[in-house]
C-alpha cells in the first residue's frame, strides 16, 4: 500500500466491502466460531458484541489473515477471497488494530507508524529509512486526528492509553485501509477517553471507511454501530440492522435476557410471590450493569 | 521455496566445493603429523583408572593423557582417563571409578583434603592407588603405593636458583588459572630462592590476547622488570611477544614444554623451560600398576618417584622440538 | 480527505534543545563511564595516558568490542548468544586445521571458516525461531556442544590443544596485513583491528538506527507480536542477527590466529558475559528492545581502559574481578538514573 491518500468509496448499496457467509473455525474439537455471517458497508459500522469467549478475537483473526476459517467464505467487494498471511489482508484493504495496538511501547511514535511498511530513500546497500519523511507524515496525520503530538521522538510506552489507540487507529487510516477493524478499542479505558475513541471512530467512518468495532459493551457500541452482530460461545445470536434492534433489547441479548426469565421462575420464594417481578428486577440489575 | 531461494541454495553449497577442489595442497599442510604409534604387544588386561585435576584444554595435561593411553596400548590394559579441576567433582569421579572396581587408580592432588575420602575408600576396597604431579606430601598418609611427579615447590626453587644466577632481581609470576595450588607454589618456589622481589599477576588462558595486554601494561608500568616467569606453555608465547613489543629486555623462563617453547628455547628468546616431564608421570603410573598386579613390583622405595625438574636449556632444546610436535613431551 | 492542516511549530517543540536530546540516548551513561574512568587511570598512571598505553588499552578494547557490537545488535532485538565466546574459537581452528593440517589454500580456508560459522549462525536462529524455547537455553546447549567440538575435534588432529605455525603458510604475509599488522601514530604501534572495529561500529550504528532493517531489531526486540502483527519478518530478522554475531566471530577468531599464527581449543570459552556486559553498560536493555552499537563500543572500551589501567596503576590483578563487578553496577545504575531524569523533563 504505497498510495497514502484515502480515495472516496462510492460503494453500490448492494454489494458489501466485507462479508462473511457462514464461517466456522474449529481448535480440535472445539468450535471457536459457528456459521457465523455478517456484512460491512463503506462509511458504515458494524459492532460484533459479545462477552469473553464468545469467538471475537478469532472472528479477528480470521477476518486479518493470522487465521483460516475450516468452512465458511470471505468476500472483498463482491468476490470471495482467501488470506493466506496478514499481509494478504493488509493489501486488500483490510487493517486490524490489535488490543495490544500491534505498538512497541519503547519505540518512538514515528517508528511505530510506520513498522512494517518503512518508507525508504536511496537504493541498493545504502537504502536508508526516510526518517525526516516518517516524522513529518506521523505529525501531519496526528494533526488530522486531532493530536499534536510535541515530539514524534516520544516513545509510543509514553503516550496515555487514547492516545496510543488514536496513533494506531491514525496508522491504519494512513495506510489506504478501507476497512478498520477495531478489537476493544474502549475496554481498557475510562468514560472521557472511551468517549474521545468513538469520536475518532465516527471520524474514520464519515471518511468512507468501513469499521469493525468490537465490543462488549452494547452501551459503547450503540451510539456509533449501523449493524450489530451479536456472538455467544461461537454461536450467533444474530445480525441486525440498527432499525430492526433497539439499545435495551441488544443488552438483554448480550445479558442472557431469555434465560433470566426461566430462572425467575425457578427462584419462587413463597407461594403467591410475584415470580415475574424478580424477573423484572433481575432484568433492571443487569441493564445497570451493561 | 522459489526458484529464486533455491537457486541462492545451490550456489552457496557449489562455492565450497569448488573451493575445495581447487585449493588443496601439501605447502599449505605444515602441520601434517605422521603419526608413529608404540609397538604395543602387552597382553596384561588390567583395568585402569586415571582420575586428574587437570583442565579439559590445558596443554600439560594433555600430555600427560597420551602418556596413560601410550602406556595402556602398550602393556595392552584398558584405561580410562577424566579430570576435573573442581576438587569436589574430582571426588565424585574418583567415586565412580572405584564403584566400577578397577584393577588400579592413579590421582593427581591438587586439593588433598578433598580427596582424601574417595582415596581412603579406593583402598579399603583393595585398590591400589598411585598419586601423580601433586599432593607428594600427603600420598603415603592416605595409603597410596608411591607418588609419581615433581614437587611444584622444589621446580619453584629451581627456577628461582638459575634466574638469580642469570642476574634477575625483579620477576613477574604470571599465574593463568586463579586458584591453582600447583601454580601457586611454584610462584612461591621462585620467590623463596630468587633473593629479588617476585609479583604474581593473574591471567586467563582462555583469553590469551586478554593475557598479552595484560604483561604487556606490567612491563611498562614498572619498567624495573627484568624477569617473567609463566606458568604454562601457552602462556609463554605470549609472553614472549608482550616483552618484545613492550620493548622490554626482561628474561623470559617457563614452566612445561611444548613445540612453540622448545623452539623459542633453541632461538634464545626463552632462557630455559622446566619440563616435569608430564608424558612420563601418565606413562609410569600405568606401568607400575600394572606390574604391582602382575608382580607386586613397588617402586620408590617409600620416596616419591621424581620426573623433574628437567631444565631444557639452548643446548638441548633442539631435540626435543620434535617430540613436543608430536604430543609427548 | 480533508485539507493538510499545517500544525504551527510549537513552542514546547523547541524546548527539546540539543543536551536533552543527547541525555536521552542510550550510549549516554557510556561516554559519561568512559570519560571518567579514562581521567580516573590517568591520573593514576603516566603510562596510561601515554600512546603506548593507548595502543594498549584500545588493542584490548577492539578484541572485545568487534563481538561486543553484534552481540549488542543481537539483544535489542530480544535475544542472547551464549555461544558468541566459544564461536570464536571454533573460526581460528577450522581456518587454522583446514590449512595447516588439511593443506587448503589459506584464503580458502578462510572462506570455508566463514561458511561454517553462518551455518552455526543459521542453525541458532533457526532453533531459536522455530522451537521458541529461550534463546538463553539454545545457545547455552550450542556453547556446550562447540566447546567439546573445539578440543575434541582439535586433540584428534593435532594431538595437542592448539593449532599452531600459521605463519608459515604461503598467503600469510597478505593476510596478516589486513587482520594483523600494526599502524605507527606518535612512536606507538596499534593494531589495525582497532580500525577494523571502528569501522564495524559505525556501520552497525548505520544499521539499527538508519535503516529498515534496524527497525525491525528495535521491533522484534521490543515487541515481536505485535512486530508480527503489522507485518514485521521477525524470524528472518532474528536469524539474520545470529548470522551476523557469527561472522563477527569469524573476524576476530581469524584475526586472533592471524596475529598469534596460533589459537588455543578453548580459546574465547568465558568471553561471552563479558560481551553481555559491554552491551549492558552501553545501555541494551536484557528484555530487549532498546539499546545502541556505539553504547556497546564504549562499553568494552570502558572494559579495555579498566583491565590495563589497573596493571597500569599498580593495583593487585587479584581483585579485577571485583572491580569488573561493581563498575557494571554502577554503569547500569548510573544510565537508569539519567534516562529516567531525562524522562521526566519529557513529561
Amino acid at each position: 500500500m504505497s498510495d497514502p491518500q484515502i480515495t472516496e468509496v462510492t460503494e453500490s448499496a448492494d454489494v458489501p466491502m466485507l462479508e462473511m457467509r457462514d464461517v466456522t473455525k474449529m481448535f480440535g474439537s472445539v468450535i471457536s466460531l459457528f456459521e457465523i455471517s455478517t456484512t460491512v458497508r463503506a462509511g458504515q459500522v458494524t459492532c460484533v458484541l459479545g462477552d469473553n469467549g464468545a469467538g471475537k478475537s478469532t472472528l479477528i483473526k480470521i477476518l486479518s489473515g493470522v487465521h483460516h476459517a475450516d468452512h465458511g467464505q470471505l468476500f472483498v467487494d463482491g468476490v470471495p477471497v482467501r488470506f493466506s498471511t496478514p499481509r494478504d489482508a493488509l493489501d486488500a484493504g483490510i487493517a486490524t488494530v490489535f488490543q495490544d495496538l500491534a505498538m512497541v511501547p519503547l519505540m518512538a511514535i514515528w517508528r511505530n507508524f510506520f513498522l512494517g511498511s518503512e518508507p525508504t530513500k536511496g537504493w541498493g546497500p545504502l537504502r536508508r529509512f526516510d526518517a525526516a519523511t516518517a516524522k513529518r507524515i506521523t505529525r501531519q496525520e496526528m494533526g488530522e486526528m486531532g493530536i499534536d503530538i510535541r515530539d514524534p521522538d516520544q516513545p509510543v510506552g509514553t503516550l496515555s492509553g487514547g492516545e496510543r489507540q488514536s496513533v494506531a487507529i491514525a496508522r491504519a487510516v494512513h495506510f489506504g485501509a478501507r476497512l478498520l477493524i477495531l478489537d476493544e478499542p474502549t475496554s481498557a479505558l475510562g468514560v472521557k477517553q472511551a468517549g474521545v475513541v468513538l469520536k475518532y471512530i465516527v471520524q474514520a467512518r464519515d471518511r468512507g471507511l468501513g469499521v469493525i468495532f468490537i465490543t462488549h459493551n452494547p452501551h459503547h457500541a450503540y451510539p456509533v454501530g449501523d449493524r450489530f452482530l451479536l456472538l455467544k460461545r461461537g454461536r450467533s445470536l444474530g445480525d441486525f440492522a440498527k432499525s430492526e434492534i433497539s439499545l435495551h433489547e441488544l443488552t438483554r441479548l448480550m445479558a442472557g435476557g431469555a434465560e433470566l426469565e426461566a430462572l425467575a421462575h425457578e427462584l419462587e420464594r413463597e407461594p403467591g410471590a410475584d415470580a415475574a417481578s424478580v424477573g423484572r428486577e433481575l432484568l433492571r440489575e443487569t441493564e445497570t450493569l451493561g | 521455496m522459489n526458484s529464486r531461494t533455491r537457486g541462492w541454495l545451490l550456489a552457496t553449497l557449489l562455492v565450497p566445493v569448488l573451493v575445495l577442489l581447487s585449493a588443496c595442497s601439501d605447502r599449505n599442510a605444515v602441520n601434517k603429523v605422521h603419526n608413529k604409534s608404540g609397538g604395543g604387544s602387552g597382553g596384561y588386561g588390567y583395568k585402569i583408572a586415571v582420575v586428574t585435576h587437570g583442565g579439559a584444554g590445558d596443554s600439560f595435561w594433555s600430555i600427560v593423557k597420551k602418556g596413560v593411553q601410550q602406556a595402556g596400548k602398550d602393556m595392552g590394559d584398558s584405561v580410562s582417563y577424566q579430570s576435573d579441576g573442581d576438587p569436589t567433582k574430582q571426588s565424585q569421579l574418583i567415586d565412580a571409578a572405584v564403584n566400577a572396581k578397577p584393577d588400579g587408580l592413579v590421582v593427581s592432588m591438587a586439593n588433598p583434603e578433598a580427596l582424601k575420602a574417595a582415596i581412603e575408600r579406593a583402598v579399603k576396597a583393595g585398590i591400589p592407588v598411585i598419586t601423580i604431579n601433586s599432593g607428594e606430601a600427603q600420598s603415603k598418609g592416605y595409603g597410596a603405593l608411591s607418588h609419581i611427579g615433581s614437587d611444584e615447590t622444589i621446580a619453584g626453587q629451581a627456577v628461582g636458583t638459575e634466574l638469580k644466577a642469570e642476574g634477575v632481581k625483579n620477576v613477574i609470576c604470571v599465574v593463568q588459572e586463579a586458584g591453582n595450588v600447583g601454580l601457586e607454589q611454584r610462584c612461591a618456589g621462585v620467590k623463596a630462592t630468587l633473593g629479588g622481589t617476585v609479583t604474581n599477576i593473574q591471567v586467563d588462558n582462555n583469553n590469551l590476547p586478554g593475557a598479552q595486554s595484560t604483561i604487556k601494561a606490567k612491563l611498562q608500568s614498572d619498567k624495573s622488570i627484568d624477569g617473567v616467569v609463566t606458568l604454562g606453555a601457552q602462556i609463554a608465547s605470549v609472553a614472549e611477544t608482550a616483552i618484545s613489543s613492550a620493548g622490554s629486555s626482561a628474561k623470559l623462563a617457563t614452566f612445561d614444554l611444548n613445540a612453540d617453547v622448545a623452539k623459542a628455547v633453541e632461538d634464545g628468546k626463552i632462557s630455559f623451560a622446566v619440563d616435569q616431564q608430564p608424558y612420563l608421570q601418565g606413562y609410569l603410573s600405568v606401568v607400575m600398576l600394572t606390574q604391582y598386579k602382575a608382580n607386586l613390583n613397588v617402586l620408590g622405595g617409600g620416596q616419591p618417584v621424581l620426573t623433574g625438574p628437567n631444565l631444557i636449556t639452548k643446548e638441548n632444546a633442539a631435540a626435543v622440538i620434535k617430540l613436543a610436535a608430536g604430543g609427548t613431551r | 480527505m480533508t485539507a493538510t492542516t499545517v500544525t504551527p511549530a510549537d513552542e514546547r517543540v523547541v524546548a527539546i534543545g540539543l543536551v536533552r536530546r543527547l541525555l536521552v540516548k542510550p550510549e549516554f551513561g557510556a561516554l559519561v563511564g568512559a570519560i571518567v574512568i579514562f581521567v580516573f587511570f590517568a591520573f593514576q598512571s603516566d603510562v596510561f595516558r601515554s600512546m603506548d598505553g593507548a595502543a594498549n588499552w584500545l588493542d584490548v578494547s577492539s578484541t572485545l568490542g568487534t563481538m561486543a557490537v553484534p552481540v549488542a545488535m543481537l539483544m535489542i532485538g530480544g535475544h542472547f548468544d551464549l555461544s558468541a565466546g566459544v564461536q570464536v574459537g571454533t573460526a581460528g581452528l577450522a581456518t587454522g586445521i583446514m590449512t595447516t593440517y588439511w593443506g587448503l589454500q589459506l584464503y580458502a580456508s578462510l572462506a570455508m571458516s566463514l561458511v561454517l560459522m553462518l551455518a552455526i549462525g543459521f542453525v541458532n536462529g533457526f532453533l531459536v525461531t522455530r522451537t521458541g524455547l529461550p534463546s538463553f537455553i539454545i545457545t547455552l546447549g550450542m556453547f556446550l556442544g562447540l566447546q567439546g567440538l573445539n578440543l575434541g575435534f582439535t586433540k584428534q588432529i593435532t594431538n595437542t590443544v592448539q593449532v599452531s605455525n600459521l605463519d608459515l603458510v604461503p598467503g600469510y604475509h597478505s593476510l596478516n596485513n589486513i587482520l594483523g599488522s600494526t599502524v605507527t601514530i606518535g612512536g606507538a604501534k596499534f593494531q589495525i583491528a582497532i580500525i577494523w572495529w571502528v569501522a564495524f561500529t559505525v556501520i552497525a550504528s548505520y544499521l539499527l538506527l538508519k535503516t529498515r532493517f534496524g527497525n525491525w531489531i528495535f521491533a522484534t526486540g521490543g515487541d515481536p507480536n505485535a512486530s508480527k502483527n503489522v507485518g514485521v519478518r521477525t524470524n528472518r530478522t532474528t536469524i539474520a542477527l545470529f548470522m551476523i554475531t557469527s561472522a563477527a566471530a569469524w573476524f576476530v577468531g581469524n584475526t586472533q590466529i592471524v596475529r598469534f599464527g596460533t589459537i588455543q581449543a578453548q580459546s574465547g570459552i568465558g568471553q561471552e558475559l563479558y560481551f553481555i556486559v559491554a552491551a549492558v553498560i552501553g545501555g541494551c536493555l536484557l528484555t530487549g528492545g532498546y539499546g545502541s552499537a556505539v553504547g556497546a563500543a564504549l562499553g568494552a572500551l570502558i572494559f579495555g581502559m579498566t583491565q590495563v589501567g589497573i596493571v597500569n596503576a599498580g593495583w593487585n590483578s587479584d581483585w579485577f574481578k571485583l572491580f569488573v563487578g561493581v563498575m557494571l553496577l554502577l554503569a547500569v545504575l548510573a544510565n537508569q538514573f539519567v534516562r529516567r531524569f531525562a524522562e521526566q523533563s519529557r513529561r
